[in-house]
């Protein structure tokens, strides 16, 4: 019983998207809540304004490709290419901000250009060439990855040149509006993100078409939805939130480090489905997958702080993927 | 009246299928045109051009007197051509107002939804359609027979000059056939030309003013449907005639009880089944959509847990808990829905024919004998007189009754001696539909035990020995079957409803006694 | 019901055990280190070392890095959840110096002494670095290969990456070595196996493919060393010199068949000892030096057995 009497406010608060289903986010949200009181009475390191802080720090980047993630899985598709689409709009700021020394925005637009424009190219190999989304994105993720080490010299690109590049990520902006909450700007960047892309999943013809493609893409073509556009459109769309998560891990590590990505595209895939998305299309929210990657954030930090050994970090984290994922399933079944 | 669309000479080959032999159709406004063909006559092709959803390789399509180029869908919906897919083809994470309007949403600036106008508008057109539906309620959560009236909806909403239906009652109640006939009939009071597939003969008489007959891709005929007798157009379809003999019940009341099930109860969906079978006897079941009659077979099947109840085959009691027991057991389920789930339809016929009996076939190290199964597949194909060049063809590219003779070789071959049909007929066409009738009448006499689920009254009165009705998950009685039965005495055990059970218990009594 | 209470159940079974696991330590002092890899034998010896000392000096230690060495964003998230445990010092080998200076200065800010160990942290900050002269200890296995292959012929390189710290030095290491001293030897490839076994053995292999003369192979870290070794087996290459670098099980039963010639060695227990020492020395405000070279050693058939270098090999 208690469990409705919580229910009900916060059904109130999230009705308002039609593709929800309140009680899976809240079911997301309860787990997170529990996570949060669990360690925070387990140590008193874990309830610190630097420790909190530290969470959403790390769950910035994970935070914004799980985003991106998202709007492709709702279509039914899948992006194996974020984590390394990341690093490799991250290389491309680099190359323009200091190899070629140009401004602080040229630099953020060609980061975001470039996502766009491979996002653009993934969608096209998908709906124009008819490659499965899991193929396409496999190549494209192997394609970046070496592009990024050829582009950068297989060396870090350092932003030492552009003083104001730390501003995207690791200054904040809040901290000096409300001193002593200085919430880092890359988890601004992550909530304005996702405010948008919840914004035109639920309120745009974009957003509308994610979820008819996902539910029946058939369907949809038959209704003259011209299906392949907005697929290369939804790709696009996605591989620039990805340039948007290479400007913020760049900003944070002050370079662009060509070698990373490869496996960031799993814990994107993760925090999604933790937050209540079907991987087979057609439901999800943004709303969900933060509070996905929250968790994710959440659980490694706590074991952290509590010591656990680091092989059985690896251990919990996946039971609790397995595990929440079934209590999704089982929820979803008895309705 | 004026002639809205003329098609002539329509050419359309597939790989290895001449799907369409200079076809031609014509269509007046305000008129209901029967489409009537075996499956692969070409109707669904020669529609789905006509929809725009294929291109015709020769031929012209004339609308209004002056030529009309479909090149896709969208293109055919600008020119006031519609069509409701015989599959469902909705969104089923949408809403109902949602998949109405999908591709021509009310948009606000800058790609915003307008979702108030969206619902408000499909709140209109259910008025119109008499529907008691919230535009806001997500399609997936209705009934096959809702979705179905949302696709109409959908269809409506385009205020289409023609209107292609391809078999739209196929999942509808009497009395939702009953309202959409009545939109059909505003529609062609209102100058719409309707197109009308459907393989269900009544209703042909019903609703349609004329009938236009193919057969093999060919343009047969065009008949007034007030004064063509049914005969006429089924001959005409097969091109020779059907003969329709009259069912003959035997005596199965000596034969061993072949399944026996007693206390059935799956929360709403069914409640307190119980009924035997005898070996060599056909058990029709009876009743309108979500009777509960798809649930009984599936619990017996062990397709769906059971809350209580017992089930005996050949008077022992088995516990069957998942589809694996049943087979075990010797029941064979043949799904409504044979693509879905009874058949694989990219593998060729051997295979799907083996599929249940792999375990036959195997030999030493773990080798298929596929010698072996391919002359147990030629067998089949020959006993039950499956019309595939090989037994290698891909099923897929079987017609409906031939996939369903594939389904029941299957399951003949697991020596399943109780085999419950779900809709055997369903998607089959007229000349195939009596082969199958002949195949069940046979495998009866052959001693096994049969039980056909059907929603088509004809088709069970035609089959059944004797004939179980449902009404709301509880079985409501067992008429004899044969002549004495009238449709009528169905009817009213189908619609008998709980609360009415205690004051009509003693007729009730009276009828099934 | 059922399933989120199982679920809520499992989460917090999990929190007790591990505070249950904490709260037993909680008033030792508490050194964490914060390393570049984890699952690598290598790694694993150094925490071992560091395991030793804790024991040794009864503290507190615990052990953590990323999966690979290229994701510095994790490595900076390990970080900031130490310095959350207010600890009495830290260790720490950067994956990226840089990026991990604001939390370094926040250390600093906070009075905990920061311990560089492997390759160390460009930057004043640390009180001291444990390391291995890695260019040096490449440079000698340069010599040995010249003196193996008889100062003359192709060798390759099979590198585990070419943006790390030790990628970088025991290349260059290598290279400059073999360029300043043996103008007759010709470096033919240098491959990058991202440490891994099997990508390592297929680079292997198709140096071989290109090359069929080719006399050596260094294999600048354990995985790579392996991956050499599986790959001229595979190839059905005798009369090919291989050098590892570091130690492990298969690496020396290779050395013991005769199939690897010999390998440079760390000494990554040493390492670790080292680091938490200098730490307790640092939390205790004693004086440590700058700089704590752990050493390297050179072994082959001939020493394996010799217990100097026998304490410093790992399996």
């Amino acid at each position: 019983m208690t469990n409705t009497d919580i229910a009900a406010p916060m059904a109130a608060t999230t009705a308002k998207s039609r593709f929800s289903g309140a009680q899976q986010k809240l079911l997301a949200f309860g787990t997170l809540i529990i996570l949060v009181i669990g360690f925070s009475l387990a140590s008193p390191n874990f309830m610190q304004t630097s420790n909190i802080l530290a969470i959403l720090q790390a769950t910035s980047v994970n935070g914004i490709l799980a985003v991106a993630a998202t709007l492709v899985i709702i279509t039914g598709g899948i992006d194996l290419s974020v984590g390394t689409l990341m690093t490799f709009t991250a290389v491309i700021a680099g190359v323009v901000l200091t190899y070629w020394g140009f401004p602080l925005p040229i630099g953020i637009i060609a980061s975001l250009l470039t996502g766009a424009l491979v996002g653009l190219t993934s969608g096209a190999i998908i709906a124009k060439m008819k490659i499965p989304p899991f193929i396409a994105t496999l190549g494209m993720m192997l394609i970046l990855k070496g592009l990024s080490l050829v582009i950068s010299g297989t060396k870090p690109i350092y932003f030492n040149d552009t003083p104001s590049f730390p501003l995207i990520s690791t200054e904040s902006f809040i901290g000096d509006l409300i001193p002593g909450v200085p919430v880092p700007n890359g988890v601004l960047v992550l909530f304005i993100v996702a405010g948008l892309a919840s914004y035109i999943l639920g309120r745009t013809v974009l957003g509308r078409y994610c979820f008819a493609l996902g539910s029946n893409e058939e369907a949809a073509r038959l209704s003259g939805v011209s299906v392949d556009n907005w697929k290369m459109a939804v790709y696009s769309l996605s591989g620039g939130i990805c340039g948007i998560a290479g400007l913020v891990i760049a900003s944070r590590l002050n370079s662009a480090q060509p070698a990373l990505g490869q496996g960031y595209e799993l814990d994107a895939i993760a925090a999604v489905v933790i937050g209540g998305t079907s991987l087979a299309g057609g439901r999800g929210t943004i709303l969900g997958t933060v509070i996905g990657a929250l968790i994710m954030s959440v659980l490694l930090n706590g074991l952290r702080i509590l010591s656990m050994p680091q092989e059985w970090q690896t251990v919990v984290t996946g039971s609790i993927i397995i595990i929440a994922v079934y209590a999704d399933m089982m929820r979803k079944r008895k309705a | 009246m004026k002639t809205i669309i003329e098609m002539k000479g329509i050419e359309k080959r597939f790989p290895g299928v001449h799907a369409l032999k200079s076809a031609r159709f014509d269509l007046r406004a305000g008129e209901v045109h029967a489409l009537m063909g075996e499956n692969g006559a070409g109707k669904s092709t020669l529609m789905k051009i006509l929809a725009g959803i294929y291109r015709p390789d020769a031929g012209e399509i004339i609308m209004e007197g002056e030529p009309l180029e479909l090149t896709d869908p969208r293109s055919a919906q600008t020119a006031g051509i519609g069509i409701i897919h015989q599959e469902l083809s909705l969104m089923n994470d949408l809403t109902a107002a949602q998949n109405i309007f999908i591709g021509r949403e009310p948009r606000k600036s800058f790609g915003r939804l307008d979702e108030r106008l969206l619902n408000q508008q499909a709140a209109d057109i259910f008025k119109t359609m008499r529907l008691k539906l919230d535009p806001q309620v997500t399609v997936g959560s209705l009934t096959i027979a809702k979705q179905q009236m949302v696709e109409i909806a959908k269809a409506l909403s385009y205020q289409f000059r023609v209107l292609i239906m391809d078999e739209p009652t196929a999942a509808l109640n009497d009395a939702e056939i009953a309202d959409l006939f009545s939109i059909i009939r505003d529609l062609k009071a209102q100058g719409v030309g309707v197109v009308y597939i459907s393989h269900k003969m009544d209703e042909l008489k019903r609703i349609a003013d004329r009938v236009t007959i193919m057969r093999d891709g060919e343009y047969v005929d065009t008949v007034p449907a007030a004064d063509t007798p049914i005969s006429t157009i089924i001959t005409k379809m097969v091109g020779r005639e059907v003969k329709d003999e009259a069912l003959q019940v035997p005596d199965t009341s000596n034969n061993p009880i072949a399944l026996e099930v007693k206390g059935l109860r799956r929360g709403r969906e069914i409640k307190d089944v119980s009924f035997a079978l005898r070996q060599g006897e056909i058990l029709g079941f009876a009743g309108l959509m979500g009777a509960g009659r798809t649930e009984v077979a599936r619990a017996i099947f062990g397709a769906d847990p059971l809350d209580a109840g017992e089930i005996l085959v050949h008077g022992k009691s088995v516990s069957i808990r998942s589809p694996h027991d049943a087979v075990g057991a010797g029941i064979g389920y043949l799904s409504e829905d044979r693509k879905h789930f009874g058949l694989a339809l990219p593998m060729d016929v051997r295979n799907n024919i083996a599929l249940a009996s792999l375990k036959s076939f195997i030999r030493f190290p773990g080798r298929l004998d596929e010698n072996a199964m391919k002359k147990t597949a030629e067998g089949y194909i020959q006993r039950l007189g499956i019309r595939t060049p090989s037994d290698t063809q891909e099923v897929k590219l079987l017609s409906g009754g031939n996939q369903q003779k594939v389904v029941i070789a299957k399951w003949l071959l697991r020596n399943c001696d109780i085999l419950i049909f779900d809709e055997p007929t369903r998607g089959i066409d007229v000349g195939a539909k009596s082969e199958i009738y002949q195949l069940l009448v046979e495998l009866a006499k052959s001693g096994k035990a049969i039980i056909v689920i059907s929603s088509e009254l004809p088709e069970v009165m035609r089959l059944s020995h004797r004939i179980a009705v449902m009404c709301e998950g509880r079985l409501t009685g067992i008429l004899p079957g044969g002549a004495t039965t009238r449709q009528e005495d169905i009817m009213h055990l189908a619609t008998l409803r709980e609360s009415m059970v205690i004051e009509t218990e003693t007729e009730m009594q009276r009828r099934v006694g | 019901m059922f399933t989120r209470r199982t679920f809520l159940g499992a989460v917090s079974a999990t929190a007790v055990v591990a505070a249950t696991g904490v709260a037993k330590a909680a008033d030792k002092i508490y050194i964490p280190l914060i390393s570049k890899g984890f699952q690598h034998q290598f790694w694993q010896a150094v925490k071992a070392g560091a395991d030793k000392a804790a024991k040794e000096f009864d503290i507190q230690v615990t052990f953590e890095g990323p999966d690979t060495e290229a994701q510095v964003d994790k490595q900076i998230d390990m970080l900031s959840a130490a310095l959350a445990k207010h600890p009495a010092a830290i260790g720490f080998a950067a994956l990226d110096s840089k990026a991990a200076i604001p939390l370094l200065k926040k250390a600093q800010a906070e009075k905990i002494p920061v311990i560089a160990f492997d390759s160390g942290v460009d930057s004043d900050i640390p009180v001291t670095t444990c390391s291995t002269d890695n260019v040096a200890a490449a440079a000698l296995a340069a010599d040995k290969m010249a003196a193996l292959i008889g100062n003359e012929g192709k060798v390759a390189l099979v590198v585990h990456d070419q943006t790390s710290r030790t990628g970088i030095d025991r290349r260059d290491g290598f290279v400059k070595q073999i360029k300043a001293k043996y103008p007759k030897i010709e470096i033919v490839d240098i491959q990058y196996g991202a440490g891994d076994q099997l990508q390592s053995t297929e680079i292997t292999k198709s140096i071989i493919t290109a090359h069929p003369d080719i006399k050596g192979f260094f294999g600048a870290n354990e995985g790579s060393a392996i991956g050499v070794v599986n790959g001229v087996k595979e190839s059905k290459k005798s009369n090919v010199v291989i050098i590892g670098y570091d130690s492990g099980k298969a690496q020396k039963q290779a050395i013991m068949d005769g199939v690897m010639a010999g390998a440079i060695t760390q000494n990554p227990v040493g390492i670790g000892y080292e680091t938490v020492k200098a730490a307790l020395a640092a939390v205790k405000g004693q004086p440590v030096e700058k700089h704590i070279d752990t050493g390297f050693y050179w072994y082959d058939k001939s020493n394996i057995a010799d217990p100097k270098i026998a304490a410093v090999l790992y399996d």
